[in-house]
């Protein structure tokens, strides 16, 4: 027995689940539930359905490329059985699966740290604009004296401008 | 020699079926009109094709019944006796005769007919012609209907006649009545005949047929024989006695030693002696039953004797071999078909002497020499007189003991019986296995692990890769994972003013969308006609202390400018009172300030408490009273109307229970319940 993959969302089979097609062409297709089945039917392209895995890597989502895959491989020449060499096996599946997991988590924490810094710019933003809506710019010059505009005085001759339009 | 098949004989119809059914033959397929306008050459033609269609009828019907019956000269004898036994050979052929006579009266009537209707001159004369030729060819019939019964009578009997081949070989059983002759049929053949114990059990000849050497052998149960004379037997006894002369067949002549039959063996004996001229050439075995309630040695010297003489009289009856003690065992032998013993032995004695009679009979034959002068066995001469004997290499004879060794090793499927069988024990094929180390012969295998397949991770150095992973795994954690934020988080009073925006954003959205929704259907009444008294300036004053900025100054100057002031001042100047207009801009003492205040304010309360129904009040939009009460009315009749239904409001479409059972279950009194 085998723990296949679903063609369509590529979550594991477990035995005594779901579906398999076998093409004309003699491909075989493994569904883990009738939701894949029917998807399948309707001819959709599991890259595009949002919630598939195939969608998820290839759109960066979850990782791809990392060398605990590398450990879990099908294997078609079978071996001798050596008691030894299971035990180290299982042990070393449990050590696997944890590294996995965990690159996993944070290839996803990864993704979504840019959001933070990004959020922190716009409550910047908004405080500074918005300030007036709690606080009156008085109240704000009074508080903070040093915050305040330079006022920037010009100095307009009266006289000449005056004088040239008579002229004309 | 014709071939007759006694089951298909068709069947014989009594003398006034025959007439019936050639007369209403001739009437449906013969055309039926005729009328005296027709030219009379056709009459004649249509009433004497009548007379030979009938005539065809009855002769072809009679013919058919004279052929299929079979001609006892020309049957084997055995048939050809039997039906005499059975029938009556002159009885038969009596009958048979009268058909065969009736067929040419019919036939000649036709002719005589025939000839006469050629020259009928009239409609009417034809047919008289007609009929009398038919009547008299009916009469004919009805005379010979009771030949056509009898004979009806005895192909229902030959067809159940037992079909025994006469060419097979055949084994024959013969011996007096309640020997036990028809349950040695049942034993060796699939014959289920009736046993029972009376005498004349078997009133008939049956067949049975049983199997050897690849031979197919026929097995024939006779009724029981008395030891009468030839004259005195009735019919059954006479068709054993057929079967006996007529067939060529082994013939087991069954004794009961025990006598349990009804008859002594010195009778038995009697009735052997006088039927044995019958048994001519034929094989004779004499077999004794019934061995479980008296054996042959159990005999007294007497019976002993007797059956001895009979044997003597069976041995001359082996061929070639008159008389020699060597065959002893096959002449005289001893069963019992209760128990079962000797039964097949009995079988394949008699089985075997017919084949040895054959082969006899094949040798002494004039073809055998000429088949013998084809053969030649080539024997090399010797050359010297050297042995030589068989020679076998070394080898195969080792591998011959070796395999002999073998046998007696323990095979799988003997251990499987031994515990239980097929469905109780199942062979451990772990057994064999071939493994570094033998304990792990019982291992267990476990296929999957956490949502993996175990098998896809076996690696012998699986370890060693494990932990450069997790090398790397604490070497990058050690590089320290994320740097630090540039930016500084917010302090709590930044943080605490970011909620306030973010709240006070808020709730201008909501009014806004209040206000949005509600612009169309309600007139925007400007703010100085403000009836609710929302804009007070003690609420200014709130609004700008939340902002962080002193009130009192614009609560000042917002007063100073309303309308009730400017109201009272252009009073008190009507009435005179000059002295406070010119303090107007400073310095109002306090007292009057407060009362102006007072006074305003409570104006306009009080006005608010003492305004009656009717009275238009600027704000709300209504050209006079008349118009005012009128929409008072409307609404206090709408809000009545809804009161009743319990209803909050005009939009309130609420429905309680959206199907209530009292309205949607129950059969109507009368009418249908279609709708509800």
């Amino acid at each position: 027995m085998r723990l296949e993959f679903c063609w369509f969302c590529s979550s594991k089979i477990y035995p005594g689940h779901g579906i398999q097609f076998v093409r004309n062409d003699a491909k075989i297709f493994r569904f883990c539930r009738s939701k894949c089945h029917k998807n399948f039917k309707m001819k959709r392209n599991p890259r595009k359905v949002k919630w598939t895995k195939a969608y998820r890597r290839l759109h960066g989502k979850d990782m791809t490329k990392d060398s605990t895959f590398e450990l879990e491989r099908k294997r078609n020449r079978p071996e001798r059985y050596d008691r030894n060499v299971m035990e180290n096996t299982l042990k070393a599946i449990k050590k696997i699966d944890k590294i996995r997991h965990d690159r996993a988590a944070d290839h996803i924490a990864q993704r979504w740290k840019p959001k933070a810094a990004k959020e922190r710019r716009e409550a910047r933003k908004e405080l500074e604009q918005s300030i007036s809506l709690i606080k009156a710019p008085l109240a704000i010059q009074a508080q903070e004296p040093a915050i305040t505009v330079p006022k920037i005085k010009v100095k307009v001759p009266k006289q000449q401008t005056l004088e040239q339009p008579m002229e004309e | 020699m014709a071939q007759y098949d006694f089951k298909k004989i068709t069947v014989v119809p009594t003398g006034n079926d025959l007439i019936d059914i050639v007369l209403s033959r001739t009437q449906r397929q013969t055309p039926t009109v005729i009328h005296k306008g027709n030219a009379i050459s056709r009459v004649r033609q249509f009433y004497m094709r009548k007379v030979k269609f009938t005539e065809t009828n009855f002769t072809d019907k009679l013919s058919k019944t004279i052929e299929d019956f079979p001609r006892v000269e020309d049957i084997h004898p055995f048939y050809g006796d039997l039906l005499h036994v059975l029938y009556n050979k002159d009885h038969y052929k009596l009958a048979l005769g009268q058909l065969n006579t009736a067929r040419n009266l019919i036939k000649r009537i036709r002719e005589d007919y025939v000839k006469l209707l050629k020259y009928g001159d009239s409609l009417y004369r034809c047919k008289s012609l007609k009929r009398a030729a038919l009547g008299r060819m009916c009469t004919v019939t009805k005379r010979i209907g009771p030949s056509l019964a009898y004979l009806e009578h005895v192909r229902q009997h030959m067809a159940r006649l037992p079909s025994i081949n006469t060419g097979a070989p055949t084994i024959l059983i013969c011996g007096c009545p309640n020997v036990g002759k028809s349950s040695f049929l049942n034993k060796i053949t699939r014959a289920d005949v009736e046993v029972q114990p009376y005498a004349f059990t078997t009133k008939s000849l049956f067949v049975g047929h049983t199997d050897y050497k690849y031979l197919r052998y026929q097995v024939i149960d006779t009724p029981g024989l008395l030891d009468r004379p030839l004259e005195d037997r009735n019919i059954i006894e006479m068709c054993s006695v057929t079967a006996l002369v007529n067939l060529h067949a082994a013939i087991l002549f069954f004794l009961d030693l025990s006598g349990s039959c009804g008859y002594s063996i010195s009778q038995q004996a009697a009735l052997f002696h006088s039927i044995k001229m019958m048994f001519r050439n034929n094989p004779v075995l004499i077999v004794c039953n019934k061995t479980d309630l008296q054996t042959l040695e159990g005999l007294s010297g007497e019976d002993l004797k007797l059956v001895m003489e009979m044997k003597s009289a069976a041995l001359k009856t082996i061929p070639g071999q008159g008389g020699e003690a060597a065959n002893d065992q096959d002449v005289l032998l001893t069963m019992s078909t209760i128990t079962d013993e000797g039964v097949m032995a009995v079988k394949n004695a008699a089985c075997q002497r017919l084949l040895d009679q054959r082969s006899e009979r094949k040798m002494k034959s004039k073809k055998m020499p000429t088949v013998l002068n084809r053969f030649h066995v080539a024997m090399p001469k010797p050359r010297d007189q050297k042995e030589r004997p068989v020679c076998i290499p070394q080898a195969v004879l080792e591998a011959r003991a070796e395999e002999a060794a073998h046998e007696e090793r323990k095979t799988e499927k003997d251990i499987e019986n031994e515990n239980g069988g097929a469905g109780v024990y199942s062979a451990s094929l772990r057994k064999h296995y071939i493994l570094a180390d033998d304990d792990w012969k019982l291992d267990i295998l476990p296929e999957f692990l956490d949502g993996h397949n175990v098998y896809d991770f076996i690696d012998p150095d699986i370890l060693q890769r494990v932990e450069e992973l997790e090398r790397e795994e604490t070497a990058v954690e050690e590089d320290g994972g994320d740097f630090e934020m540039e930016d500084e988080d917010f302090t709590a009073e930044a943080e605490k003013d970011l909620q306030e925006i973010r709240k006070r954003k808020k709730l201008l959205i909501q009014k806004h969308r209040i206000k949005k929704s509600t612009a169309e259907s309600r007139p925007t009444v400007p703010r100085k006609f403000d009836k609710d008294r929302k804009f007070t300036t003690e609420r200014m004053g709130r609004q700008l202390s939340s902002l962080g900025i002193d009130p009192s100054r614009a609560i000042e100057r917002a007063r100073s400018r309303s309308v009730s002031r400017k109201g009272r001042k252009r009073e008190r100047s009507v009435g005179g009172d000059g002295e406070d207009e010119m303090e107007i801009d400073g310095g109002l003492d306090n007292k009057k300030k407060m009362r102006l205040r007072s006074r305003s304010m409570s104006r306009s309360r009080s006005v608010l408490s003492q305004r009656s129904l009717g009275e238009v009040v600027p704000g709300e939009g209504f050209k006079d009273s008349a118009q005012k009460m009128k929409a008072v009315t409307m609404a206090r009749n709408a809000t009545k109307k809804r009161n009743k239904d319990a209803r909050r409001g005009e939009a309130d479409r609420v429905i309680p229970t959206l199907r209530p059972k009292h309205l949607f279950s129950g059969k109507r009194s009368i009418g249908k319940t279609d709708r509800r």
